[in-house]
């Protein structure tokens, strides 16, 4: 790694205050898993980083008017043992249970696990199909994003250099229930050739409206409306399989190390119809 | 550079470093303790494993910055007046390494699991041990040692 300046500022005005619109060598550090091996890589390298850590109020967990609110600071294995995150979301629980291993929740952060913006990564998939969106501070103020618009592509997001994630929202869920899929093939490495978050409001099996959000097999995370179109209505297994062939039909898939388009294709088409079933508790 | 102060295996500690260095890089140059070491240098593999505020970090992907003020355990820390804790005799009575370099990570992370989970079930040990890779494949001794280690801790303790 090429040397840095360190700097860590104790508020969150502060932090932004160090950082540059206009320098992308400046960048905020969180729990740094993801930075260092991009600085280990040679594919960054900073002139200045401004570490999250020594900010108070950044790393609570709590519900304010039935939503959930969490402090990007705080690190996944806190909100993997949170009883409040286990009540408002389960899903995100047991999605973390599948992220990484225990040392890297136990450093990496929820700001950093939006902001990094690999297609591959789980918990933004989850939190589109949550309906979430995150509380983002810029020199000029406060704006929220809701993380579905969240991306921009591969490694990109909306963020302006200057403004940091403060706090992710999670809106109340009002008995929608929600699952996360993703299938590993035993490729290049270990990440996910697909992942496959829905979220549904049902009466027993019959899917009144269906949140349905790929990652991993395209350029971001994204909902895919022509599949819950099609999911609305379904009963039963007939009905899921006809939104996975939408989804398949859908989805602008990639080709990579994890596997043709074609190839992922035919995932999704089986996925989405999967996540549909694990999210209803259907036999 | 900057100085940090922190406290290593129970004792204060001082030392200068540079804002690019990992933890685990000053904890060989500066302080000899080659328990920790870095193998495949991405937060995988579970080699450089250190405990920072009784929490396990992997030690590759953790600016040494960051522990000014904290408290960080090696494996040479684990013994006390030259006594192995009941994991690490657990480890050796099973013969749970063949050539060692993991076994400073899997006992830390072991140690990890059964604070957290004193009788583990074989998914527990699992999702505990999934981050440490063994090139030597000795994952059955290694298991066998975790088990051996909670029986005793757990008939220890009641
Ligand atoms: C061994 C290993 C395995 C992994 N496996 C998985 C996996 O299975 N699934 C998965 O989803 N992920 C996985 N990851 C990725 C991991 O989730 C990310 O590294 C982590 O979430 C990043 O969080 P961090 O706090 O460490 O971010 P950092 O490394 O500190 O930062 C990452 C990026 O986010 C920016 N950033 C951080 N916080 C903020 C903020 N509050 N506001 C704005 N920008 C911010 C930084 O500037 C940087 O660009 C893995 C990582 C490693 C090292």
């Amino acid at each position: 790694m090429t040397p840095f300046e360190l700097a860590e500022p104790k508020t969150l005005k502060e932090a932004v205050a160090l950082l540059d619109a206009d320098d992308p060598t400046i960048r905020p550090i969180a729990g740094g898993t993801a930075l260092m091996l991009m600085m280990k890589a040679g594919v960054f390298r900073p002139s200045k980083l401004v570490s999250l850590s020594a900010i108070k109020d950044m790393s609570s967990i709590e519900t304010v008017n039935g939503e959930l609110k969490v402090g990007a600071t705080t690190p996944l294995a806190v909100l993997e043992r949170s009883d409040v995150v286990r009540k408002h979301a389960g899903v995100i629980i047991k999605t973390l249970r599948t992220l990484s291993n225990i040392r890297v929740r136990n450093v990496a952060t929820v700001g950093g696990a939006l902001a990094h913006a690999d297609p591959h990564m789980d918990l933004p998939p989850v939190l589109i199909a949550l309906g979430a969106r995150v509380v983002v501070q810029g020199k000029s103020g406060e704006r929220a994003i809701p993380v579905a618009d969240l991306f921009a592509g591969y490694f990109e997001t909306v963020l302006v250099k200057d403004e940091l994630i403060s706090s992710l929202i999670v809106p109340a869920q009002n008995g929608r229930r929600a699952a996360y899929l993703k299938c590993t093939t035993r490729a290049v490495h270990d990440w996910p050739a697909l992942g496959v978050a829905v979220s549904v409001a049902a009466d027993g099996n019959a899917i009144k409206d269906a949140s349905i959000v790929v990652s991993a097999a395209t350029e971001k995370p994204g909902r895919l409306v022509g599949a819950e179109k099609a999911a609305q209505g379904t009963v039963d297994d007939a009905g899921w399989r006809r939104a996975g062939e939408a989804a398949a039909e859908e989805a602008e898939l990639i080709t990579d190390g994890q596997g043709s388009a074609a190839y992922k294709k035919e995932l999704v088409r089986v996925y989405v119809a999967r996540a549909l079933r694990a999210a209803l508790g259907a036999q | 550079m900057r100085t940090i102060n922190f406290t290593l295996n129970g004792e204060q500690v001082s030392a200068h470093v540079a804002e690019h260095q990992s933890i685990v890089e000053i904890l060989r140059d500066r302080f000899d303790l080659f328990g920790a070491r870095e193998s495949c240098a991405q937060g995988l593999c579970g080699c450089c494993t250190v405990l920072v505020d009784g929490t396990a970090v992997s030690g590759c992907l953790y600016l040494a910055a960051f522990a000014n003020g904290k408290s960080i355990t090696t494996v040479e820390g684990l013994a006390t007046n030259g006594k192995l804790t009941p994991i690490q005799e657990a480890f050796l009575e099973v013969g749970a390494s063949q050539c060692g370099f993991c076994t400073p990570g899997f006992v830390l992370m072991a140690g990890q699991l059964l604070e957290a989970h004193p009788d583990p079930d074989d998914d527990d040990i699992r999702h505990y041990l999934s981050g440490n890779l063994c090139r030597c494949a000795a994952y059955p001794e290694i298991i066998a040692a975790v088990k051996l280690a909670a029986g005793r801790l757990k008939a220890g303790t009641t």
